[in-house]
Parts: C-alpha cells; structure tokens; sequence
C-alpha cells in the first residue's frame, strides 16, 4: 500500500472517530428534548440553556470544591431533574393548560425560559469565557495499526470517549427504563395517549413532571461530559438548542432509539462534511440533512407512521 | 387581588427594576463627552471589558491632571453586544439625540465598519481603535479615521520572521470566518502566492465548533511547515490543545494576533499554548514611553495583564485627548481637522493619520511577533524589540516534558 492511500485511510479513521465520539454526545443532547417532544408535544427551545445551566454547575463544583465533571454528574443530573420538574410543574404546565389564542404558546414559552436563564447566567457570572481545566482535557489514547506495510496511527481523545461511553450507558439505562419499569411504561402511554393514558388511571401531569424533569437530566449530563472538551459561556445555549431541534427531527419526533441514530447522523455529516466539502459550511450539513429527512421522510429516518 | 396575583405582580417589578438601568447621573458643568460603542456582553465582551477598562483609565489619569484645556473627559460606553445592526443604533443615538461631535471605538471589524458608516452619513468623525479589516479605510470616507494597522499589516512581523529565519515551503492556514479573519488571511495567502510558499489548505471556519479534529487530521496529513490560524480566544485554545491531542508536529503553530495574544490564551490552552507564536501589534516589552507604565498600572489596578487591545484603547483616549486640545472648538469640523493633523507618541506606538493606496487616515506601524516560552508570552522578532530568543523549529509534541 502507498503511503498516500495508508494516509488517505488514516484520514477517514480520524474523521469517523470524531464523528462517532462526537455523536454519542450530540445523541445524549437529542435523546432529552426528543423525550419532552414525545410526552407533550412541545419542542423544548430552553433545552440548550438548561445545558448551559449544568455547565455552570460542573464549572463550580470543580472550580470551588475540585469536583471532576465526571463525578459532578452524580450532583448535576439531580438537580438538574429537580429543575426540570419545577418549571414543568410552574411554568410550562399552567400556560398548557389556559385556554389560548395560539396553540404554540407553550414553546414560546420555552424561549422566554432560555432567554431568562442565558441573561440571569450572563448577569451573575459575567460574559466571560471559563474552561474547566481538567488534567486530562488534552490526554489522548494513540492507536497505531499495521496495515499493508503502513502503519495508520489514530488518536482517540480520552475526555471525549469518556464522554460517550458514559452517554452510551445513560442511553442504555434510558431505553431500560421505559421498557422496563412501569414509570417507563407510564410515560410511554402518556406519550402515545395522553387521555387514554388518563383514562387508566395514570396521573399524567406527575408524568410530564417527571419527563421534563428526566429530559432535563439527561441534557444536564451531556453538558457536564461537554465542561472538560469545550468552553462555557452564557450565550452558549443557542447553538445546541438548534442542534437538539436538528436531532430530534431527524429521528423522528419522541423516537427515543431514532434521536440516538440522529445525533450520530449529525456528528459523521458534521465531521465528514468539514474535511472533504469545506470546513466554512460545518454547520450547514446538519440543515441540509435535516430540510431532506423533511421532505422525504417527514416521520424521521425511524418515524413510524401513526394514524391521525 | 389574591396573595398569588399580588406576589407576581411584586416579581414582576422586581424583574423590571432589575433591567431598567439607573438614571444617567447629571452631567458636571465643564464636561466633553464622547460615545463609545463596545460589545460588553456577548462572543466579544471580554475584549470589550479590557477596552473599557483601558479607556476608563487613561480617562481617568488625563482628568486627574486637570482634564483638556480646564475641561474634563467624560466617556458614554454603551453595549453594542458585539452586534453590528445595535451598534449602529447606538451611535445614530450618539449623534442625532446626545450630539456628541465625536465618536470612537468598538471592537470587531463588521461593528467598526458599521458605525463608519453611520459616522460617514452624519459627517462626524470617528475614530478606530480595534477594527482591522482592510475595507475599514479603503471606503475613501474622510471622517473615518484609524488608530490600529489594517489586518493585511498585521503580519508584517511574520513575514519578515519568515525571510530572515524561517523560509517556511508550505503552509496551512485556518481562519475565522469572520472581516477580520478574511483580511488577516488573505494577506498571508497573497503573500505565500508571491514569495513561493505553497498554501497547501486554506479553511474558513464559524466560531463555536466543538471539535476541529477532522480538519485538524487533515491538516496533519498535509504536513505543511507552518499552521496558520486567526481565531478569536475560545477557537485558539481549542485549535491548539486539539492539534497537541493529534500530535501534528509543524517547525511552527504561529496566530494571526487577537486570541492568540490573550492571557486567557494561556490559562486555557495551558500546556498546549507553549512555543505558539502569534503576530502581535503590541507586547508590554516594547519600547515606547509610557507602554511599561501602562501594562504595569492596568495590571495593578484591575489585576489582570492588558494585551494590545488595552494598549490601543488605552493610546485612543490619549490620541482623543490630544485632538480636543488642539481644536479650536468641540464641533466635528474642527475635531476632524484637528484629528487629521495627529502626529504623536502613544503607549501603542507613534500615531500619525496618512494615506497611501487605497488607505485614507490610516495610522501605520511596525508589527511584531510573540511567541509562548515558559508559559509566558514573550517578544521574539524583530530582533531588536525582543525579549527573549525564538524557539524555532519548535519540539516535537511527543519530546516535551
């Protein structure tokens, strides 16, 4: 083999590990706002600020008592649940039910909600940019590969494998825990039919609690895995929010193995996308994908068609 | 009215109170006030924030020795969040409700370009303190007028480390997508074209990206002598800690200034940050009157290192200062004249408006190079201004300690 294909390959086997590692994490954004999306029926526009909100609580924990992020994960996704279910419960669930002029308020709503807590953070910890300066953020696996006389050297960075192994195992215990459980199967039903589910005697208002309490969670964790990788600042949000929105239509509105699909859909286009079209346009593949599953597979890539 | 309805309509005037700002204090008697639009919130607010404090103190210590001709400074920063369309509101406001004669500042090229603009219509001076893309001052505007060297200059220094010590073959060179970025490396595109460096990438990129991996790769598998990049702060540490993780091993990672010459630089590229070199217009070891004073004063009052966007803000409130006195009188005409007429030295270097090619009022100074050694930025070319010798070629990655 020519050391310009072993290169070539080199190449590719970077980028698909990028991609992947960096979709595991993309996927445990999507899997929260794809499960809010599902129970009721509202896509969550405050759901890359609730990230950011978990990304300030992992910056302190580690910067005032030197908690690792990873570890901060135990104290972030509980209060994280805990701040889900409270604006579920005082926020979103009265405007839900008021009777209203627009059917859409309840998302407006959910911007408001992003609005205030990206100005409350930029007004209690300033514009700055911060960095939670781990010992590991730049600590790297090397895997060398003999291959046709060549040798293909891949780097797998640790913090972001990590990251996705830990999404990989809160994916699992996600997916365990609706299949499994009778919360689970509680929230299910809700999503699938809320007045039915009502009908069976399950207290749906506990469930969206609950629900937007777990998506918020989930959320939190990715942005506490996200801390040692990335910057934080309060504007960050934005960005992931619209990620999140990308993901979870890709997969198919509140199809939970469908937002994992998407966000690893995401991660390759994203990085596939930088190193063989053009690095300018990153952002853009992810729209691109996401105006072509609209338009040809309007239930998402694992959307199964539902009766009206 | 219920408890409930009651305790909301208390929050809400709470919430009120919170946002609406506290009246502007009655000016003093003898005061000249100028408009100052800065992004002190968002992407940019940390440039903001140093500039603020830099004008706020040059301010101060021009008004502590009396002010201008018996008549004090006082300055009106105003937020732009580093948005072109508010800034440009801003300053609409400055001129046609405060009537200020003169406007100064900003940070990023899209809001300088912007306000110029503005300032051009309403026929007030303006003068530009950060803001370097090229097109700034290539309008033929007569009101705009420019402290920093246009972006293309910014690499002076570079280039002649280049001839003298590096005689680089190829390159890869990542930028922003932004002004500022486009200009900073275009130059240095034009200027590998005509001296046989061969541009084996040229990538543009949006801010924000979590991962630079895959473009990281391929700049590796090119194997180019120099890795080029102009970024903001955030970018630069990752693109450097990135680079370290992929171990790609050029004689030389060299910035285009901006994030690459912030102390947060440092702090959050840590490891990753040593021997990165970037072009720079000012560094606290340069030799001009005041400069030292200036870095050590800054770092005294406000406990952090100014880099030079605090030089430049910190030297415009003197240029400012300087035109006021020389004016006849406090109205644009006379301050643009009086503005056009500068020839002085600052903390950041001589200050004298010319023009030359398609540049009108466009100050002109050399550039140097920084490079990190020890974990502490230090000027390395020209040699004559530097403060430590260059490390060239730098170590491997996987030879460091």
């Amino acid at each position: 083999m020519s050391p310009q294909l072993a290169g070539q390959i080199e190449l590719l086997g970077q980028v698909l590990i990028s991609g992947i590692l960096l979709g595991g994490l993309y996927a445990l954004i999507g899997l929260g706002m794809s499960l809010i999306m599902g129970v009721m029926k509202i896509i969550n526009l405050a759901h890359g600020e609730l990230m950011m909100v978990a990304m300030y609580m992992t910056y302190w924990a580690f910067t005032l008592w030197h908690v690792d992020p990873y570890v901060s994960l135990l104290i972030v996704c509980p209060l994280m649940f805990l701040l889900g279910v409270a604006i579920q419960k005082f926020l979103i669930t009265p405007v839900m039910e008021a009777e209203s002029i627009l059917p859409q308020n309840q998302v407006l709503l959910t911007v408001g909600i992003g609005l205030v807590l990206a100005n409350l953070a930029l007004l209690l910890f300033t514009a700055n940019y911060r960095s939670v300066p781990v010992s590991y953020a730049s600590k790297t696996i090397y895997w060398d590969l003999k291959l046709g006389g060549q040798t293909i050297s891949l780097s797998i960075s640790y913090p972001f494998l990590t990251a996705f192994g830990i999404a990989v195992l809160l994916g699992a215990a996600l997916f365990l825990f609706l299949g499994m459980t009778d919360l689970g199967r509680m929230i299910r039903a809700t999503a699938q039919d809320k007045r039915a589910a009502a009908l069976m005697g399950i207290n749906t208002r506990k469930i969206t609690y609950i629900t937007f309490g777990i998506g918020a969670a989930l959320v939190g964790a990715a942005g506490a895995l996200l801390d040692p990788v990335y910057y934080l600042y309060p504007q960050i949000g934005g960005p992931f929010t619209n990620k999140a929105f990308v993901i979870t239509i890709l997969g198919g509105l509140g199809n939970i193995p469908g937002a994992v699909l998407g966000g690893l859909v995401l991660g390759l286009a994203e990085s596939l996308g930088s190193v063989y079209v053009s690095l300018g346009y990153k952002d853009a593949f992810g729209f691109i994908i996401f105006v072509l599953v609209l338009i040809f597979l309007p239930r998402g890539l694992l959307g199964k068609g539902r009766a009206q | 009215m219920t408890t409930r309805k009651l305790f909301a309509l208390l929050a809400l005037a709470a919430a009120i109170g919170l946002f609406v700002p506290a009246l502007p204090a009655p000016a003093e008697a003898k005061a000249f006030t100028v408009g100052i639009p800065l992004p002190l919130t968002g992407a940019e607010a940390k440039f903001g924030e140093m500039e603020k404090q830099a004008y706020d103190m040059a301010v101060d210590e021009i008004n502590a020795k009396g002010g201008v001709n018996g008549v004090k400074l006082a300055l009106d920063i105003q937020d732009s969040g580093g948005k072109p369309e508010t800034a440009t509101a801003i300053v609409e406001k400055f001129i046609t409700i405060n009537k200020y004669p003169i406007v100064v500042g900003e940070y990023t090229s899209q809001c300088s370009y912007a306000v110029a603009g503005v300032c051009e219509k309403y026929n007030v001076p303006y003068l530009v303190v950060t803001g370097a893309a090229d097109k700034i001052t290539q309008q033929g505007w007569k009101n705009v007028f420019r402290l920093n060297p246009p972006a293309s200059l910014y690499n002076l220094g570079v280039f002649s480390f280049f001839e003298q010590v590096a005689r680089p073959k190829t390159i890869a060179i990542l930028y922003e997508n932004t002004d500022f970025g486009n200009s900073t490396s275009k130059a240095m595109k034009d200027y590998c074209d005509s001296h046989g460096v061969y541009v084996v990438l040229s990538e543009g990129y949006q801010a924000g990206a979590v991962d630079f991996k895959p473009i990281l790769q391929k700049v590796k598998s090119l194997r180019p002598d120099i890795v080029y990049m102009v970024s903001y702060l955030m970018d630069a540490s990752l693109l450097m800690r990135q680079s370290k993780e992929l171990d790609i091993n050029p004689q030389a990672f060299i910035g285009g200034g901006a994030g690459h010459t912030l102390p947060e630089f440092l702090q959050n590229a840590a490891e990753a940050s040593e021997y990165c070199m970037s072009a720079t217009l000012w560094t606290p070891q340069v030799k001009y009157p005041g400069a030292k004073e200036f870095f050590d004063n800054f770092k005294k009052k406000f406990n952090k290192e100014a880099d030079y966007h605090g030089a430049e803000a910190y030297a415009a409130a003197y240029v400012l200062a300087d035109t006021l006195k020389r004016s006849k009188a406090a109205t644009s005409d006379d301050l643009r004249a009086s503005l056009a007429g500068t020839d002085m030295m600052t903390a950041f270097g001589p200050v004298k408006f010319v023009s030359w090619g398609q540049f009108t009022n466009q100050n002109k100074m050399d550039t140097l190079v920084l490079q990190v050694v020890g974990k502490k930025y230090e000027t390395v070319w020209p040699s004559t201004a530097a403060s430590a010798k260059f490390v060239y070629p730098v170590p491997r990655w996987r030879e460091r300690k």
